[in-house]
C-alpha cells in the first residue's frame, strides 16, 4: 500500500494509443490507468508487440495518447520533461555518431542550458561512476555495443533525473553485458534517487526490479510486486 | 530474381532515393543533349550564313592563250555550277571628270565589262547608292574623288585612248576585296589592296573602250548550295570541286574559290563553337554527375544497411552487385528518358528545333552520347560505390561516413590541387605568349587543328580550384574549431561547440557540399560573365560596323554640314546626334579613309572602347587629340609602313572643298587607332573635325551617329528615313547585327545562353538545396535522438542552420573566387571567339544576384523543410531507437 500523500511522477488516465486510422488502424495500447511514484522500480514485461515501448514513450512524453491523458504531476508539463527530470535509455544504438562519448553524455546538459565546461565535467563524472572514463574521447563507432549501451545509461544519469525510462536496454546484449547494464541502471537510480521503469522481455532482467507490469495485446493485464509475479 | 524484388521494394518504399538519382542523371543528360542540339544547329547555321555572304562562289580566270568561251562552257558544264557569266577586267590609267567648274583626276584604276543580267544573276555584287543599277556605274570612292553624280560625264583613260561615258549610277562593291583578288595567288600570299577607282561598264561599252587594249576574262560562277551542314565538310566538297574544275580546264583557267575561302573561315568558327561546348557544356555535365553522386552518397549509409541486411540473409557479393546494377539501370533509364525529353523541350524553346542534330547521324550521336553520359553518372553514383562496398565491407562493417579519418585525402597529401593550379597558370602564361591562338587553320589546308595544350589551362584550373576548395573547407573544419565555434555562436548559441564538433566529424560530407556549391556557383557565374561579355562584344562589333544605334550616311557627292544634326535631333526617340566627317586622304601613294571627329563628344556618341586604341585608353587618346588640333591617329600598319614616331609630322593630301584640288595638309602623329566606328578594318585615319574643315574649307559630314533614348533603333531608323527622305542611307544596329561578319559573334547565342544559365541555376539549387536536404534527411535518426533527449526546435535548428550556413556561405565565397579566375581565363583563352576582344569582363549583376538569391533560398528552403520534418520526430524513428 503506497502512501497517498506522495505525488505521482507519471499518471496515465485511460491513456490509449492507436496508429493509423480506418480499417488499417492498429491499437498499440488499450486504455490504461497507471502511475509511477518516486522510488518505484518497475519492469514492463510482455511479448513483442504487447505495447511496452508505446507505454514507455507515452510516459516519457515522446508520444501522445490518442485517447485519455498522461500527466506528470510532480515533474511539470511535457516540455519540462526532457532534458531534465526524465531520462530515456533506448533499445538500439542511440549515441550521436558525430559526437565523442563525453560529448554524447554532456549533450542533454548542454541542451538544458548548462555551460559547456560544466556539462563536460558532469559528463566525465557520470562516465566515471560507470567506469567508462577511458572511453570519453572515443567515437560511438569505436566502442562495442555493450559499451555504447552503458554510455547511453551514463547519458541518462548525467542530468540527475527523477525518472529513468529504459526501453529494452539489454535487448541487443549478451547475458553478461545485460546484467552489467541492469546493475548500472539500478545503481544509478539509487544514486540519483530516481524512479526506474524498464521494459524487457527478459525474465532475468525483470527479476531485478521490485514490480512487474505485464502487457498483452496492448492491455496492461497485471500489476503486481515481484514476489507475486515470479513466485508461481 | 533478388534484383527484381529489390527494385519492386525500392519503387514501393524508397521512391525518393530513386527519383533524386534519376533527376541528377536527367540534368546531366539534358544539358549535354541540349548543347549538342545547339552545336549541331549552329554549325549548319554557320554554313548557311557563310554561303549567303558570298556574292560570287567562283571566279574562274581564263589564262593567257585560253579561249574564254571554252572556259565558260567547261565551267557551265561542271557539276554543281548553276550559273556562270563572263566578266571582263582591264586596267586603266585613270579617270577624270569636269564637275563644279573644276576638273578632277584620279590615279590608275580598273574597268569591268559586265554582261546583261549580271546583277540579277549575282545580286550581292553591286549595291546601288544613287541613280540606276545598269549602264555605266561608278564605284562610290571613285565618285567621291571625282565629285561625280549620275548624269555627269567621266573620261576613262588618258591621251589618245581616252573614252567619255555618261555615269548612270553610283554603286558600292561590298565584296571588292574578293572581286579584285589575285586569282591563283600562292597560299599565304599577302592579299592585294583593292583599287580605289573602279568603273563598271556594259559589255558592249567595255569592248568599245577597251578596243585594242589588253584585258582578262573571268567566269563568275554560282554553285548549288545543297552542301553538307558542317562548314568543314562543305569546305572540303567545294574546294575539291574547284580543284576538279581546274583539272578539267587543263591549265586554261584558275579558280578563285571565294565560297571555299569563306567556308574555310566558317569551319574555324565552327571549331570555336565546339570549344564553347567543351568549355561551357562539359563542366556542367561533370558537375551534374558530381551532384548526383553526392545525392546518392547522402543515402549511402541506408544503402549499406540495406546491403548488410541482404547479406545477413545470405546474399552473395555478386547478388549485391546485381541489385546495385538493377537500381542503376532503373535510375539511369528514368533519368535518360526524362533528360532527353527535357532537352527536346529546351531545344524547341531555345533554338526552335526539337531535334538532337541537323542530320540523323548527328542526332543519334548526340542523344546516344548524352544517354551514355547519363548511364555513367548513374553507375558512378550507385553501382560503383555499391560494388566497392560489397567487396570491401563485412556485415559488421556498415559504418556511417563520420569519424576521425584525420588523414587528408591522397591528392591533398601530394598537393595535387596546388600542382594543378600551378600547371594551369603555366599553360595560361604560355598560351598568352601565343596570343591565345586556340584554333589553328593554316590557310588553304583542309585540316583544322586545335591547340589542345592551351585547353589544359581551364581544365587544370577547374580541377585545381575544386580540389583547393575542398581542402580549404576541410581545413577550417579540422583546424579551425575555435574559430568555427565562435562563428557559429550567433546561430547555435550554447550549442556552438557541440555543433562545431558535429560538423568537424561530418567534414567529408560538408567539405564535399561546400565544394559542390562553390563549383556550381562558379560555373553559373563564369558562364554568365562569359555570355554577357560575348553579348556585349557582339553588340560592340555591330556598333563598330554601324557606328551607333542608328547611322545616317550621306550620299556620295552630297555636301551636308554639321548643322543638319539639328533636324535629326528633333525626331522622336533621338537622344543625341554626332557628326562624323569622312574624307579620303593620300598618305604617300596610299588612299586612306580619314574621319574628322569632335574629340570631346565622340567618345560617348561612338561608345569608343579602350581596346580599339593602342598606347592609351579611348578617353586618353581622344583627350590627346583634343589637346592637339593638328593631331592625327593612324593605324598600326601605317606606323610600321612609314616608320612613324610619336610627334612626327605627316603630310596628307586632302581634297579642298572649294577648289576640288588636292592640297597638302600637315598633321602630327599622336597615337594609334585599331578600330573606329564605321571605319574599314585595314587602314584609316582619325583627326580633329575642326582642323580638317579649316584646312579643306569644307565642314561636310560623311555620316551622323545617332544615339537613341531607349526607343528601338529600328523604329528610330524608320522615323529618320521618313524625315530625311530618300537621299541619305539610314542603317540601324539591329539590322547590322544580322549581317555582321562570318564569325561566331554573328551566331545567335541567346538560346544557348538561356539554356546554360538555366542549367547553372538548376545545378546551383541542386547542390545547395537538394544535396543539403537529402543529407540532413538521411540523418533523421540523429536528429530524432537529439529530439528524444530534449532538444528544442531552436536547438535542432542550430545543427541544421550551422551546416546550412557553412555550406552556403563557404560555397559562395569560394565560388566567387573561382568564378573570378575562371571567367578571366575563359574570356582570355577564347579570345578568338570575340571580335573585337573585350577590354573588361561584363558582369551580369542581375543574373548573379538571382544566382545568389536562388542558392541561398534553396539552402534556406532545405533547412526549413528539414527542420519542419524534424520538429516532431517520426514515431517510426523513435520506435527504432
Amino acid at each position: 500500500m503506497r502512501a497517498p500523500d506522495r505525488t505521482a511522477l507519471v499518471r496515465c488516465d485511460g491513456a490509449a494509443r492507436t496508429f493509423g486510422s480506418g480499417p488499417t488502424a492498429t491499437v498499440a495500447l488499450q486504455p490504461t490507468d497507471c502511475r509511477i511514484e518516486p522510488g518505484d522500480r518497475v519492469a514492463l514485461t510482455g511479448p513483442s508487440g504487447s505495447g511496452k515501448s508505446t507505454l514507455l514513450h507515452l510516459m516519457a512524453g515522446l508520444d501522445e495518447p490518442t485517447v485519455g491523458t498522461v500527466s506528470w504531476p510532480a515533474l511539470g508539463t511535457r516540455p519540462d520533461l526532457r532534458p531534465g527530470p526524465v531520462a530515456v535509455v533506448f533499445q538500439g544504438p542511440s549515441l550521436l555518431p558525430p559526437l565523442t562519448v563525453a560529448e554524447n553524455v554532456a549533450l542533454p546538459l548542454v541542451l538544458a542550458g548548462a555551460a559547456d565546461g560544466a556539462a563536460h565535467d558532469a559528463a566525465r563524472a557520470a562516465l566515471a561512476r560507470l567506469g567508462l572514463v577511458e572511453l570519453a574521447d572515443k567515437l560511438p563507432e569505436e566502442i562495442s555495443g555493450g559499451q555504447a549501451q552503458r554510455v547511453a545509461v551514463a547519458r541518462a544519469l548525467a542530468g540527475s533525473p527523477r525518472l529513468i525510462l529504459a526501453d529494452e536496454p539489454t535487448g541487443q546484449l549478451d547475458h553478461v553485458n545485460a546484467g552489467a547494464v541492469v546493475d548500472v541502471l539500478l545503481a544509478a537510480a539509487a544514486h540519483a534517487g530516481a524512479a526506474l521503469v524498464v521494459s524487457t522481455h527478459d525474465p532475468a532482467v525483470a527479476l531485478r526490479l521490485a514490480d512487474v507490469w505485464e502487457l498483452h495485446g496492448g492491455r496492461l493485464t497485471t500489476v503486481r510486486p515481484q514476489e507475486d509475479a515470479w513466485s508461481r | 530474381m533478388v534484383a527484381l524484388s529489390w527494385i519492386r521494394g525500392l519503387l514501393a518504399h524508397r521512391r525518393r532515393r530513386l527519383v533524386s538519382t534519376a533527376l541528377g542523371v536527367a540534368v546531366g543528360v539534358a544539358l549535354l543533349a541540349s548543347i549538342g542540339t545547339f552545336l549541331s544547329a549552329t554549325t549548319s547555321q554557320m554554313t548557311g550564313r557563310a554561303i549567303g555572304q558570298v556574292p560570287v562562289d567562283w571566279q574562274v580566270e581564263a589564262q593567257p592563250g585560253a579561249h574564254p568561251a571554252a572556259v565558260l562552257a567547261t565551267t557551265r558544264r561542271h557539276a554543281g555550277v548553276v550559273r556562270a557569266l563572263p566578266v571582263s577586267f582591264a586596267r586603266i590609267g585613270g579617270l577624270s571628270a569636269a564637275t563644279g567648274g573644276s576638273t578632277q583626276q584620279t590615279g590608275p584604276g580598273r574597268m569591268l565589262g559586265l554582261p546583261d543580267g549580271y546583277s540579277a544573276a549575282f545580286p550581292g555584287v553591286i549595291r546601288v547608292l544613287a541613280g540606276s543599277g545598269t549602264g555605266v556605274l561608278l564605284y562610290q570612292q571613285t565618285a567621291a574623288n571625282l565629285h561625280a553624280r549620275p548624269g555627269d560625264v567621266v573620261t576613262i583613260g588618258t591621251g589618245r585612248t581616252a573614252a567619255r561615258v555618261k555615269v548612270d549610277g553610283i554603286v558600292d562593291l561590298p565584296d571588292i576585296d574578293s572581286m579584285f583578288q589575285q586569282v591563283g595567288a600562292p597560299v599565304g600570299a599577302q592579299p592585294q589592296a583593292p583599287p580605289d577607282n573602279v568603273v563598271l561598264l556594259p559589255q558592249p561599252t567595255f569592248d568599245r573602250v577597251a578596243a585594242g587594249g589588253s584585258f582578262v576574262t573571268q567566269i563568275h560562277a554560282g554553285l548549288s548550295h545543297a552542301l553538307p551542314g558542317s562548314p568543314g565538310a562543305a569546305y572540303t566538297q567545294v574546294s575539291g570541286s574547284a580543284r576538279n574544275l581546274e583539272t578539267q580546264l587543263a591549265g586554261g583557267g584558275l579558280v578563285g574559290d571565294d565560297l571555299g575561302t569563306t567556308l574555310d573561315a566558317a569551319r574555324h568558327d565552327a571549331l570555336y563553337a565546339q570549344l564553347l561546348f567543351l568549355f561551357l557544356g562539359v563542366p556542367g555535365a561533370i558537375l551534374a554527375g558530381l551532384i548526383t553522386r553526392s545525392i546518392a552518397a547522402a543515402g549511402r549509409d541506408r544503402r549499406r544497411r540495406d546491403a548488410a541486411l541482404l547479406r545477413t540473409r545470405g546474399a552473395s557479393t555478386h547478388q549485391l552487385v546485381r541489385v546495385a546494377l538493377a537500381e542503376t539501370a532503373v535510375s539511369a533509364g528514368a533519368g535518360i528518358a526524362l533528360g532527353l525529353a527535357a532537352a527536346l523541350a529546351a531545344g524547341a524553346s531555345a533554338f526552335g528545333t526539337a531535334s538532337f542534330g541537323a542530320s540523323t547521324s548527328a542526332a543519334l550521336l548526340w542523344s546516344g552520347g548524352a544517354a551514355l553520359a547519363g548511364l555513367l553518372i548513374a553507375a558512378g553514383s550507385i553501382a560503383l560505390p555499391a560494388w566497392r562496398d560489397a567487396r570491401s565491407l563485412t556485415v559488421a562493417g556498415q559504418r556511417a561516413e563520420v569519424g576521425r579519418r584525420d588523414r587528408a585525402p591522397w591528392w591533398a597529401r601530394y598537393g595535387l590541387d596546388v600542382a594543378a593550379l600551378a600547371g594551369s597558370a603555366l599553360v595560361f602564361w604560355q598560351a598568352s605568349r601565343n596570343g591565345y591562338n586556340l584554333v589553328l587553320v593554316p590557310e588553304g589546308i583542309p585540316q583544322v587543328s586545335v591547340n589542345w595544350y592551351a585547353l589544359l589551362a581551364p581544365v587544370l584550373g577547374w580541377i585545381g580550384a575544386g580540389l583547393l576548395a575542398y581542402r580549404l573547407a576541410d581545413l577550417l573544419l579540422v583546424r579551425g574549431r575555435t574559430t568555427l565555434t565562435r562563428a557559429l555562436r550567433p546561430i547555435a548559441g550554447e550549442l556552438s561547440a557541440t555543433v562545431a564538433a558535429t560538423m568537424r566529424r561530418q567534414r567529408r560530407l560538408l567539405a564535399t557540399a561546400v565544394t559542390l556549391v562553390a563549383l556550381t556557383c562558379a560555373f553559373g557565374a563564369s558562364t554568365a560573365v562569359f555570355n554577357a561579355t560575348y553579348a556585349q562584344q557582339a553588340e560592340a562589333d555591330a556598333r563598330l560596323t554601324n557606328g551607333a544605334d542608328v547611322t545616317v550616311t550621306q550620299s556620295p557627292g552630297v555636301s551636308v554640314g554639321p548643322s543638319a544634326a539639328a533636324r535629326m535631333q528633333r525626331v522622336a526617340g533621338v537622344r543625341g546626334v554626332e557628326p562624323l566627317q569622312h574624307r579620303f586622304a593620300y598618305v604617300g601613294a596610299d588612299l586612306q579613309d580619314l574621319y574628322g571627329v569632335r574629340p570631346s563628344t565622340i567618345g560617348a556618341a561612338g561608345k569608343l572602347q579602350d581596346g580599339w586604341f593602342q598606347g592609351g585608353s579611348a578617353s586618353q587618346l581622344m583627350g590627346r587629340l583634343g589637346a592637339h588640333p593638328d593631331g592625327i591617329l593612324v593605324s598600326a600598319e601605317t606606323v610600321q609602313d612609314f616608320q612613324l614616331v610619336e610627334g612626327d609630322l605627316i603630310r596628307l593630301r586632302l581634297q579642298d572643298g572649294r577648289t576640288r584640288h588636292y592640297t597638302t595638309v600637315p598633321f602630327h602623329y599622336i597615337g594609334v587607332a585599331k578600330e573606329f566606328p564605321t571605319a574599314p578594318r585595314d587602314s584609316f585615319l582619325v583627326a580633329n573635325a575642326g582642323y580638317v574643315a579649316a584646312a579643306t574649307g569644307s565642314d561636310a559630314v560623311g555620316s551622323f551617329l545617332v544615339q537613341t533614348d531607349g526607343t528601338s533603333p529600328a523604329t528610330v531608323a524608320q522615323r529618320l528615313r521618313r524625315s530625311l527622305g530618300a537621299g541619305p542611307q539610314v542603317t540601324d544596329i539591329v539590322g547590322q547585327r544580322k549581317v555582321v561578319g562570318s564569325n561566331l559573334t554573328a551566331v545567335e547565342l541567346s538560346g544557348l545562353t538561356r539554356l546554360e544559365l538555366g542549367f547553372a541555376l538548376v545545378l546551383a539549387v541542386s547542390a545547395s538545396g537538394l544535396a543539403l536536404a537529402l543529407g540532413l534527411g538521411e540523418r533523421r535518426r540523429t536528429f530524432a535522438i537529439a529530439s528524444a533527449l530534449g532538444a528544442r526546435t531552436r536547438q535542432l535548428g542550430a545543427f541544421v542552420w550551422g551546416e546550412s550556413v557553412y555550406v552556403t556561405l563557404g560555397g559562395l565565397l569560394l565560388g566567387t573566387a573561382i568564378a573570378v579566375g575562371i571567367s578571366e581565363m575563359l574570356v582570355k583563352v577564347l579570345t578568338g571567339v570575340f571580335d573585337p576582344p573585350p577590354d573588361v569582363l561584363t558582369i551580369p549583376w542581375a543574373y548573379l544576384g538571382g544566382l545568389l538569391v536562388l542558392t541561398t533560398g534553396a539552402a534556406g528552403a532545405a533547412g526549413a523543410i528539414t527542420l519542419r520534418a524534424l520538429r516532431r520526430p517520426a514515431i517510426e524513428e523513435l520506435r527504432e531507437l
